[in-house]
């Protein structure tokens, strides 16, 4: 953890009523990566972000957003960042435009940027519809577009593809690489794993308000066991012996088992005395390692 | 019809709160009409001139209605509760109506239902017959009000009747106003603003040689039902057979379109917003602007309307008992003068009901995620408060200005000057500032107690009629800020209470502000 992280938060606690919503978060993320932030619901996701908004007063811990705090300076650092929420309300007398205009004079931002056109072109939608007028699916859009038509140093983006159909999931995976390419910070949360896979450099996994697992996917897989599976010419060899080997089955000559990563050498030093016929090794898909941060015993 | 039975019942303990209240409210508006009368005024005689000085004013007529015995003491009695209270009860069947069918199908609710075993006349049929068992209920409860004020029990069924009447015929009213537009808000307008014309049909056969006009508007029914004299139970009938046409074009009208549609399209909206629409302030203006406009147009009209009666009233209102009526509402002076500032006094409170609706709205657009939405940019705490804020208190200023200058214009005659008038329209504006104030302290505490302001403003409207009733000490109608202002024109304008309500109504901004930048948002 650095200084110059876009976001910082330290043992966040955030409580309502008899419910610790957030217990002990951390969380931090360095300026131009884009941070997926991974738990299934009711899990802290938005809570964590309506306190780094500063719509939420935190109990205890500390919160940083550009260094500074995000509930007495709200106002100011909301100047740097979008924010797109899960469930979009829009006002039933407005139209899309009008919403996507106003948002961004809020912002202190231009209205007119080339971005603007590009975006509503890009998302194909229908700015003159009334607020009322539109589904789930496209009041997201209209958020959406207000977050991509201006420059912004920061994205929050609260489970922002819910409701989008596949074509306008891939134009949004679009934004974020080129977002990403010109140095925006991206904190991405969602419940949808192969997004998250496919954009974040960096994931944080929550649960029951708590930071379970958090690093790049290349860290994380290596804490994590791969799957090895292995056709051999010879005996098939004992696996069981062998410290950090679970899960083992054996086949006719097809031996199968998840190894830790510091089992892997020795088993294949004993694959290989049997003679190796074929042999893949897959790591953890960002699925294991999720169902691996949520099988483990509770927190707490 | 599937799903009927356990829509009704979903929907009637939804609105359990809305038909209580507005129950109680108009029971104990019944009950005191009934009591009071017969201790205001002594013997018939009075009576019938107390009866005959209201027929003989066309202000109170188009008010009220006529009195078509002057020697019942029933008609005279439930006079206000006839006709012009009966206008609350039409309002509750409209808004449950509205309430559980366009309401619903504009937040997607509808839709979720839709996805169920659930018929799709269903929604419908169930919104009307809770409209229906509300208004049945209120009847009843009105009923039992009159009948333990005094008043006989048959003339009391009757005018029940006259109320369920106008209740089925308001439930017809808004199951056909909620098929037409898309937007809520506009089929409430349209709904009220069928109501205003029945009203104002009803007033003009009533004051004008027309009298066949009165006969098109069922408010015009409730008086010829003559309920409390020599009862003509047919004129129910009129009010079963408009009620059952309504619902029956409501049900055509609903079969004809797709759900969450409008039969008026919506038209579209700019591609682009307004360089204006920058800030909260301009979007909350942007939001409450058809009703300011609404609300504008009407406080000039029947300010003006309301004025134009002044001048008739002196040679009217000859009998003692009217007169202490009138005093005690207006304050002693000048009769005309008098009146001016009864008008108005009623006029403030009217205005309220606009700034419970702004704070109210504010609540809604906090619960529903749009406030987080405007939070999310670089907007402060701050400014969002004071975008409701300044709406609800500057436009119950502006409108009470617009009424002052209206009912300036419209007592030109009157033997009143223009400028106290207006006057009598301004010292209002502490008062309904205090209820403003409180009704945002309510939101800033919490976004759900959003709908404190129109509670305040109904409990201050009664509190002094209810205090003066069961004889309760002074100091509690005291507790209404209206009941401090001074009953200008008639009296003089004593400033201290003006001083004092504007500061504790800054004292109690000022602590909501503060409390609405300490909470959670949401």
């Amino acid at each position: 953890m650095s200084e110059s992280d876009v976001i910082r938060i330290r043992g966040l606690v955030k409580t309502f009523g008899p419910t610790r919503a957030l217990d002990r978060l951390d969380l931090s993320v360095g300026g131009g990566e884009v941070h997926g932030f991974l738990g299934p619901n009711g899990a802290g996701k938005s809570t964590t972000i309506r306190v780094l908004l500063g719509l939420l007063r935190k109990d205890a811990g500390e919160v940083r957003l550009f260094g500074g705090d995000p509930w007495a300076e709200a106002a100011a650092l909301h100047r740097r960042l979008a924010y797109v929420p899960g469930d979009v309300s829009l006002w039933p007398n407005l139209s899309g435009g009008e919403v996507i205009d106003m948002f961004l004079r809020m912002r202190g931002a231009p209205a007119n940027h080339p971005w603007r056109a590009e975006m509503i072109e890009r998302f194909q939608l229908d700015p003159t519809k009334k607020g009322r007028a539109y589904s789930k699916g496209n009041r997201q859009k209209v958020a959406l577009v207000a977050a991509f038509a201006a420059p912004a140093d920061l994205l929050i983006l609260d489970e922002p593809t819910s409701g989008l159909d596949p074509l306008m999931e891939e134009g949004f995976a679009d934004c974020i690489a080129e977002r990403k390419a010109g140095g925006t910070t991206v904190l991405l949360s969602s419940h949808i794993l192969s997004e998250v896979e496919r954009l974040a450099d960096r994931v944080t996994i929550i649960r029951e308000g708590r930071a379970v697992e958090s690093g790049s996917l290349d860290e994380m897989r290596h804490l994590h066991r791969s799957k090895v599976r292995a056709e051999v010419v010879g005996a098939v060899p004992d696996l069981g012996g062998v410290p950090g080997v679970h899960d083992l089955s054996v086949d006719g000559a097809v031996v199968s088992c998840t190894v830790e990563p510091e089992g892997l050498p020795a088993v294949l030093t004993a694959l290989t005395a049997a003679g190796v016929r074929t042999l893949t090794s897959s790591p953890p898909s960002l699925e294991e390692l999720f169902l691996d941060a949520y099988r483990k015993d509770p927190v707490g | 019809m599937t799903g009927l039975g356990l829509l009704t019942r979903f929907s009637l303990r939804r609105s359990r709160v809305l038909i209580g209240a507005w129950t109680a409210v108009l029971a104990v508006m019944c009950y005191a009409s009934a009591a009071a009368t017969d201790s205001l005024y002594a013997t018939a005689a009075d009576r019938v001139s107390a009866a005959e000085s209201i027929n003989a004013s066309s202000a109170l007529v188009a008010l009220y209605g006529p009195i078509l015995d002057v020697h019942s003491l029933g008609e005279l009695a439930m006079t206000k509760t006839t006709v012009t209270y009966a206008v609350l009860v039409m309002a509750l069947a409209i808004a449950l109506v509205r309430r559980h069918t366009r309401v619903e199908e504009e937040s997607g609710r509808a839709e979720l239902l839709g996805g169920l075993a659930v018929d799709p006349r269903a929604p419908l049929v169930s919104a009307v017959l809770v409209g229906a068992t509300a208004s049945l209920g209120v009847a009843l409860t009105a009923a039992l009000g009159t009948i333990a004020g005094g008043l006989p029990v048959a003339g009391s069924l009757w005018f029940a009747g006259s109320w369920l009447g106008l209740g089925l015929v308001g439930t017809g009213i808004g199951a056909v106003c909620a098929q037409l537009s898309a937007n809520a808000r506009t089929c409430g307008a349209v709904a009220a603003g069928v109501v205003a014309v029945l009203f104002g049909l009803r007033a003009l056969g009533d004051t004008t040689g027309a009298g066949w006009l009165s006969w098109l508007s069922p408010f015009g029914w409730s008086t010829q039902l003559r309920a409390w004299s020599d009862p003509r139970g047919w004129v129910l009938l009129l009010d079963l057979a408009a009620a059952v046409l309504l619902i029956v074009a409501a049900l055509v009208l609903r079969a004809r379109r797709d759900l969450g549609a409008g039969l008026v399209a919506d038209r579209p909206g700019p591609a682009t917003g307004s360089p204006r629409l920058a800030d909260a302030l301009a979007l909350n203006l942007k939001v409450h602007a058809t009703s300011l406009v609404v609300w504008t147009a009407a406080c000039a009209l029947l300010g003006a309307l309301m004025a134009a009666i002044v001048p008739g009233v002196g040679s009217v209102l000859d009998s003692d008992s009217a007169r202490q009526m009138m005093e005690r509402l207006g304050g002693v002076g000048a009769l005309q003068e008098t009146l001016v500032a009864a008008l108005v006094s009623v006029g403030a409170v009217v205005i309220t009901c606009f700034v419970a609706m702004v704070v109210g709205h504010g609540g809604a657009e906090e619960h529903d995620g749009r406030t987080e939405e405007v939070l999310a940019t670089a907007t402060s705490r701050s400014t969002s408060f004071a975008a409701v804020a300044l709406v609800a208190l500057g436009g119950a200023a502006w409108l009470l200005l617009v009424t002052g200058a209206a009912m300036a214009l419209g007592s030109f005659g009157a033997e009143v000057s223009a400028g106290g008038v207006l006057a009598a329209a301004l010292v209002q504006i502490p008062a309904v500032w205090v209820v403003a104030a409180l009704a945002l302290l309510a939101v800033a505490v919490r976004s759900t107690w959003a709908v404190a302001g129109w509670v305040l403003v109904v409990a201050f409207f009664l509190l002094g009629p209810l205090a003066e009733l069961l004889r309760l000490p002074g100091w509690v109608a005291g507790l209404s800020p209206y009941s401090h202002v001074s009953k200008v024109p008639a009296e003089s304008l004593q400033m201290t209470p003006e001083v004092v309500l504007t500061l504790l109504a800054t004292l109690v901004v000022l602590t909501a502000w503060w409390r609405y930048r300490e909470r959670d948002i949401g």
